[in-house]
């Protein structure tokens, strides 16, 4: 039994959880974020229909807990319609990847949208007596200034996802915490508990000066 | 016919008819100011101008021929084509912030001789060759239009570092560099503070030397009369008389202008 709680032991087994962590954090961030560009323009659409469709799809991914959601998307499939989409180790951290990258996708949408429609009409215009077509104006003028506007409030929700990923043991993904629970704590160890606190503490701070030296690089000009 | 021609111009918002039909026209290098009270069409008349809204009814010519006919309908590429024909600076410049001084005149600049000279389609390698020659040329052009409206020791500046004055200078650099036919101001001045108006008003009259065609919106009077070949009065989405300055300052015929005048002076 020794063994089993020795310190090289227990590293390797958070290691391999704070792999699932990280791996689930970066695609996540991967897909959401441009997904999340998709549902903002639906949110805004012009088309009356998709509009409500869309926002009242990101109403209900904000309105309910995403634990909630990594259930459906894990089980709802197999109980209604009788197909195992999610199968294995992989299946379990597929389904939470996608019921992340929905939920985060809604989120950043509505960052988005508020960073979209936070920008003057004169810029619009601006650009359209000049001659610019509408993708020239969105990618050459407004596209700079959201993302200056959006900074503060991504990189909220980016810290945020850090700690959602535990969220994923519910449906036993061996994340973190999920390794520590079944391996570790139940052996009757306390200091992984620490080990895990600094690995957040690390992982946070990390991307908080990576947005802070964004911030800065950005602070040249002024919208 | 003159150089431009609007025939019938009308705009409604709603049940609010803002333009009634307007009838204008002007000379090449004519420089034509329009006065008016607030809410008499001023603005709408130089957004229809430059398409920024849709006219309901009405026609422009630009030397004998049709630009523009509210009853056809056109694509958004043909609309872009004949706005270039125009240009417009804004009260609030509308400047783009994350660019600085030269590259807010050089980028829209760059934009239109890509596609001109249709770049995006030639192979990726000459595509980048041609546009660094076009960047070289336009850069060039920039830099003089910059050093004409005084602001050559700011082309690194971000507007945010500019004083409203020098904002408005880039602005109107910024709308020359596309070489419009017509170039449309409303109220240049508005937004300034008293002390930097004057900045402004001296470029306008350089451009006026130089022999542009502008259309200029303004409640600044004096301005008006000293700069105009000829004066417009809008009142209730008409014109109610137009004429050389002195006509329209010193001997205004309309009631409406006598009582627009009249206030104005009042207020001073
Ligand atoms: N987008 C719009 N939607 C609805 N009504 C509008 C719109 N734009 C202008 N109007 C209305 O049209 C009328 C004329 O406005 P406009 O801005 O052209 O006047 P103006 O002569 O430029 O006035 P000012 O001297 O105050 O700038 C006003 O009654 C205004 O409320
Ligand atoms: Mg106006």
């Amino acid at each position: 039994m020794e063994s089993y709680m020795s310190f090289s032991y227990i590293t390797l087994l958070l290691l391999e959880g704070f792999g699932k962590t990280f791996l689930l954090f970066f695609l996540t961030l991967f897909f959401s974020l441009p997904l999340g560009l998709v549902v903002s323009f639906g949110s805004m659409s012009k088309i009356k229909p998709l509009q409500y469709v869309t926002r009242i799809f990101v109403w209900i991914i904000r309105g309910t807990p995403l634990m909630l959601q990594l259930f459906v998307v894990f089980y709802v499939p197999g109980i209604l319609f009788d197909v195992q989409l999610f199968n294995g180790v992989n299946g379990r951290f597929t389904a939470a990847l996608v019921a992340f990258v929905i939920n985060y996708a809604c989120y950043f949408s509505e960052i988005y949208r508020g960073g979209i429609e936070g920008i003057p009409h004169g810029q619009y215009e601006a650009g359209q007596v000049l001659g610019m077509t509408k993708p020239e104006i969105f990618f050459r003028v407004i596209l700079m200034q959201v993302v200056k506007r959006i900074l503060a409030p991504i990189s909220n929700e980016v810290i945020t996802l850090v700690k959602d990923t535990s969220l994923a043991r519910v449906i036993a993904v061996a994340e973190i915490f999920y390794q520590n629970e079944n391996y570790i704590l139940s052996k009757g160890v306390v200091w992984p508990l620490f080990y895990i606190g600094v690995f957040f503490l690390i992982f946070v701070g990390g991307l908080t000066l990576l947005f802070n030296y964004l911030e800065k690089k950005l602070s040249y000009y002024r919208v | 016919m003159a150089f431009l021609e609007i025939k019938n111009l009308r705009k409604r918002f709603g049940d609010n008819e803002v333009l009634k039909g307007i009838d204008f026209s002007m000379e090449k290098g004519e420089v034509i100011s329009v006065i008016g009270s607030s809410g008499g069409g001023k603005t709408t008349f130089l957004r229809c101008l430059n398409f920024l809204e849709k006219a309901d009814e009405g026609e422009f010519f630009i030397e004998n021929t049709l630009l523009f006919d509210a009853k056809a309908l056109y694509t958004d590429t043909e609309i872009r084509e004949k706005r270039l024909s125009f240009g417009l600076v804004f009260q609030s410049f509308h400047l783009f912030p994350q660019y600085t001084t030269l590259q807010n005149v050089l980028i829209p600049l760059n934009l239109r001789t890509f596609e001109r000279e249709g770049v995006k389609r030639l192979p990726f390698r000459k595509r980048r060759v041609a546009k660094a020659e076009i960047t070289e040329r336009n850069r060039q052009k920039a830099m003089e239009i910059l050093k004409s409206v005084g602001l050559e020791s700011k082309i690194n500046e971000y507007p945010c570092h500019l004083s409203g004055g020098q904002c408005q200078r880039v602005a109107i650099a910024r709308a020359l560099a596309l070489s419009p036919s017509i170039l449309c101001f409303d109220e240049p001045t508005s937004a300034l503070d008293p002390e930097l108006t004057g900045e402004v008003l001296r470029v306008i009259k350089e451009l006026k030397n130089e022999g542009r065609t502008m259309i200029i919106v303004t409640h600044e009077m004096e301005f008006a009369r000293f700069v105009s070949d000829r004066v417009v009065f809008m009142a209730d989405g008409v014109i109610e008389e137009s004429g050389t300055p002195s006509e329209v300052f010193d001997n205004p015929k309309s009631p409406k202008t006598k009582a627009f005048l009249a206030s104005y002076q009042e207020s001073f």
